[in-house]
């Protein structure tokens, strides 16, 4: 299975906000999300899960859409990835790479 | 080109750099990212201390979803390692994770030198004499790590 578009669609109703990613109080906001789920780096490639995965940046989609259409995904363990990431392992083994639960996709988003 | 597969390689490797793990190293070849030449020292107090293992590491554009190809070039005699060096542990086949990197691959391997696991025998003279004949499993062992210096 590919990329679900429908996802990304809902994701460029955001497109307004980074503009505000430099208010202090978004900062914090961010800050509290990396206690959330423990670990703000996407284990797979390494990148931080705020910043477009790997593969997007390699296949630079900075044209349009700049990197929202590579959104972050959290399972119900709580540990995040990026969505593009974690939809290419999934396909071979659905458990979480970092606790070896089933995974199960508790919400998605930036 | 620079394909996911390569970024992240860059990204091990730079790790790899910076915050060395003792008793490994590696680095790719020259030409080629997705293939890397490594280096084992045998750990402290077992048999294979002081030797010099070199491996090699094959990556395909899969990686990191699915493990490279890790290899001894220097021969080997342990429970788990086959004759062609292929190496034989759960986290380079079915327990792979793509959170691994080759610090991760590295330091594992490491540790299966000083604790091999002689139920999944690759090599089953070495699981033998591991389990029945310590003196005569760390005297084969000895061999090549001597043999490790001339390599
Ligand atoms: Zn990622
Ligand atoms: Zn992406
Ligand atoms: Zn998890």
């Amino acid at each position: 299975m590919s990329e679900d578009p429908e996802n990304v669609e809902k994701m460029e109703g955001d497109s307004a906000k980074p503009d505000r990613m430099f208010t202090l109080k978004k900062w914090n906001a961010v800050a509290m999300w990396s206690w959330d789920v423990e670990c703000d780096t996407c284990a797979i490639c390494r990148v931080q899960v705020m910043d477009a995965c790997l593969r997007c940046q390699a296949e630079s989609k900075r044209d349009f859409y700049g990197k929202q259409d590579c959104v972050v995904v959290w399972g119900e363990c709580n540990h995040s990835f990026h969505y593009c990431c974690m939809s290419l392992w999934v396909k071979q083994n659905n458990r979480c790479p970092l606790c070896q639960q089933e995974w199960s996709i508790q919400r998605m988003g930036k | 080109m620079s394909t996911p597969a390569r970024r992240r390689l860059m990204r091990d490797f730079k790790r790899l750099q910076e915050d060395p793990p003792t008793g490994v190293s590696g680095a790719p070849t020259d030409n080629n990212i997705m293939i890397w030449n490594a280096v084992i020292f045998g750990p402290h107090d077992t048999p294979f201390e002081d030797g010099t293992f070199k491996l090699t590491i094959e990556f395909t554009e899969e990686y990191p979803n699915k493990p490279p190809t890790v290899r001894f070039v220097s021969h080997m005699f342990h429970p788990n390692v086959y004759a062609d060096g292929g190496i034989c542990l759960d986290i380079l086949q079915n327990r792979w994770s793509p959170t691994y990197d080759v610090s991760a691959i590295l330091t594992s391997i490491q540790s299966l030198l000083s604790d091999p696991n002689p139920n999944s025998p690759a090599n089953s003279m070495a699981a033998q004499l591991y389990k029945e004949n310590r003196r005569e499993y760390e005297k084969r062992v000895k061999a090549c790590v001597e043999q490790s210096f001339i390599d």
